[in-house]
């Protein structure tokens, strides 16, 4: 394996990818609970609303640390292991990129400093204005790189010309279905994944008997009302997208005849280990889909029969949520990057095209060092979410100063 | 028009390495700067969470770069040694932040040293692969010539300035009876600072004019404007001005560094296809203004004493492995 480089790097792609996402679809999925969670708070001028938003904004943060990491090095990877993508596509698959690193991640990431900066140093609208904007450049980022991986899967909007994609239609590039589709897949996959972490801590303290303020039986139904809306939407957004399944798309034979392709096809084969692997990912999200599908309608049975957040085998199911999400982002994530194979580009350029000429040691290292350190770096975080996710609102990494009986450095003196 | 998308660029760059060599700067220092805890827990609270400001300058510039300007890539990572520099300094980046986001969730003295090694290790790494990258580029894609060794040494002792001068501001503490022995030695660190990169600039400049030490340069005239706009920068403090100046003569003097790499080098920038600029600019203008408003109000911020509580700082109240 260390002796080829493009096996190397699209291994060590597939593995930042997945690990990026999974991170990414927890931030998709709390950052709205977490919004909304504040703006309650605020409009009941609610203290105890404030301590579960200090809580969930918590594991929010330390979450988001890995997919802030996991998604600069993606993004440095794309840039230097796959230059022959960036050397034909540059201005169209490109484009999209760097707006969502300007218009998205920039202000993101921003916005985010101050939200943590702002706790208690500024005005309470302001401070929850900053989380608004955090949760809508959240999802503009998602979209954006969405288009970009959708011209992947069905390139649209752009003409090839001297061998490189010139981008002559916008809007084209922008309304591509493979990327509206997976956006909207991702949007609302997203609020399953959110509801099912916020059940399953709620689950996990209702059962130990610890409920400070009713903050974990009210969280344990708004998450169950999540995984039961995301539902039916997940499965629908993401079967639409299998109409594009086996049709040519609009931009094919620009850089190949249909000759070429199916010569390029054929020697690939139907039977190779990546679609054997792709196959085993669909596989994987159905099984999960269906088995979330399930654990929610016992979950709704449950609350009308008057037993949610008391019935303690509920709850210890209710725990084990969150794995099926994860399952299911994972692979459906394999699916779609290995149905698309051989091609990076369909019909206009090979993987093996698109990897940048490099040393099997060059590849070897890199490999083995990001690898290696987000081997690290991914349990380390995981861990951490459990642990603050067990240790509950009283030692959450927002906590606020006075539930430490901290001497506040600059009390407010009353007038 | 053609213009926009270059200046853009220069902006981003820029802006990352002014902004952002605070940080990183000011990581490389902290042994130094930092002997005890609480000013260690300071110093962490100086970087974090103004950080997440900084590095979106660059990874803007990524993003402007893989969009709007690809076959600049070919400059920037052609041949083994600069793709082996950028592909340690991501390295390097991805460390320095895991030891400040991951530091304070903790509480044992193992764990704050290993995250404490990651930050200072990482923006170590971050400085010179910076500076390679710059010796390197100014080298026709060689990162270890002398003359891209002198260059390295001088960005290294730059980003170091600059995150002394950031010290000297940023680790006074909050009340008057902690001590602000860190601050202090910051701001005397400066002039020697301000002396090494001159040094080591100088040595570069002279470098360039000596055949075979590797100095590649397509437009000498236009990178010894440059060099002598950073030498100038660093010559003000090396002398006996104080800290207080070194703020703005650091920012200069490093921000002049890439302005010396684009001017130096005759650099492939055509412009975009029309499509490709109208898509990026119409999606980015309305953002501007959200850009600038975070931007101004997270240095607004700074301008107070360093917090002692909250996410970066706060740590959890049981020990580890209960």
């Amino acid at each position: 394996m260390f002796e080829d480089p493009l096996l190397l790097a699209r291994v060590q792609f597939a593995l930042t990818a997945a690990t990026h996402y999974m991170f990414v679809a927890f931030t998709l999925g709390m950052a709205p609970y977490v919004l909304f969670g504040q703006l309650r708070a605020l409009l009941r001028v609610d203290s105890t609303g404030m301590r579960a938003v200090r809580f969930w904004g918590g594991l929010y943060l330390v979450n988001y640390a890995m997919g802030i990491l996991s998604g600069l090095v993606m993004e440095l990877q794309l840039t230097l292991n796959w230059s022959g993508l960036h050397d034909m596509f540059g201005y169209a698959f490109g484009a999209p990129l760097a707006i969502e690193t300007m218009a998205a991640f920039f202000v993101e990431s921003t916005f985010l400093g101050l939200w943590i900066f702002g706790w208690d140093r500024m005005g309470r609208w302001a401070h929850w204005s900053c989380f608004l904007v955090v949760t809508l450049t959240a999802y503009l980022s998602a979209y954006w790189v969405m288009v970009s991986n959708g011209l992947l899967k069905w390139p649209a909007g752009f003409s090839v010309r001297d061998g490189a994609a010139v981008l002559d239609d916008p809007a084209a590039l922008m309304a591509n279905p493979s990327a509206t589709l997976a956006f909207a897949h991702i949007c609302v996959s997203a609020l399953l994944m959110g509801g099912a972490v916020v059940m399953a801590v709620s689950a996990y303290h209702l059962r130990r008997r610890r409920d400070p303020d009713g903050l974990f039986a009210r969280a344990l139904r708004t998450g169950t009302v999540l995984v039961l809306v995301g539902l039916v939407p997940t499965v629908v957004t993401g079967g639409t997208q299998f109409v594009m399944y086996g049709q040519e798309p609009p931009t094919s034979g620009q850089s190949y005849t249909p000759a070429e392709i199916e010569g390029i096809e054929s020697a690939y084969g139907d039977t190779s280990t990546a679609h054997l692997i792709g196959i085993s990912g669909d596989l994987l999200m159905m099984l999960s889909w269906a088995v979330m599908a399930l654990l929610g309608l016992v979950t709704a049975l449950v609350w009308m029969a008057g037993g949610l957040g008391r019935w303690r085998w509920h709850l210890r199911v209710a725990a084990v949520m969150p794995l099926f999400p994860y399952a299911a982002s994972v692979g459906g994530w394999v699916f779609r990057e290995t149905e698309r194979q051989p091609w990076t580009v369909r019909h206009h350029l090979t993987t093996a095209d698109a990897l940048t000429e490099m040393s099997p040691l060059a590849a070897g290292a890199s490999f083995t060092l990001f690898t290696a350190a987000f081997a690290v770096l991914g349990i380390t975080t995981a861990w951490l979410l459990v642990r603050f996710a067990r240790l509950g609102p009283d030692a959450g990494p927002l906590r606020a100063p006075e539930a430490d009986g901290d001497e506040r450095r600059d009390p407010v003196t009353p007038l | 028009m053609d213009l926009l998308p270059v200046l853009l660029l220069t902006v981003l760059i820029v802006g990352y390495f002014v902004l952002a060599g605070c940080d990183i700067g000011l990581g490389m220092a902290a042994p130094r700067l930092a002997r005890t805890p609480a000013e260690r827990r300071r110093l962490v609270s100086a970087i974090a969470p103004y950080f997440l400001g900084t590095e979106v300058w660059l990874v803007a510039a990524i993003g402007v770069v893989a969009g709007l300007f690809p076959a600049l890539k070919g400059v920037l990572f052609g041949g083994g040694g600069m793709w082996a520099v950028f592909t340690v300094l991501a390295f390097g980046w991805i460390m320095r932040d895991a030891g400040l986001w991951a530091r304070a969730r903790v509480d044992t003295d193992r764990w704050r040293s290993a995250c404490d090694a990651a930050l200072v290790g990482g923006s170590w790494t971050l400085a010179v692969c910076w500076g390679l990258a710059v010796g390197g580029l100014l080298s026709g894609g060689r990162p270890l010539t002398p003359f891209a060794l002198a260059c390295a040494a001088a960005v290294v002792a730059l980003f170091l300035l600059r995150g002394a001068a950031f010290g000297a501001e940023r680790l006074v503490p909050a009340g008057p009876s902690a001590s602000a022995a860190g601050a202090d030695e910051a701001a005397r660190l400066t002039r020697l600072l301000a002396r090494t990169a001159l040094g080591a600039g100088l040595l570069a400049a002279v470098l360039a004019a000596v055949p075979f030490t590797g100095a590649d340069l397509g437009r000498p005239w236009f990178a010894l404007a440059a060099a002598a706009a950073v030498l100038a920068a660093v010559g003000a403090t090396s002398g006996v001005s104080g800290p207080h100046l070194s703020r703005h003569t650091s920012a200069l003097a490093l921000g002049a560094v890439p302005v010396l790499v684009g001017t130096a080098l005759v650099l492939p920038l055509d412009p975009a296809p029309p499509g490709t600029l109208v898509l990026v600019g119409a999606a980015v203008v309305p953002l501007l203004p959200l850009m600038v408003v975070g931007q101004v109000a997270l240095y607004r911020m700074l301008r107070r004493p360093a917090p002692d509580h909250g996410f970066f700082v706060t740590p959890p109240p049981v020990p580890a492995g209960r």
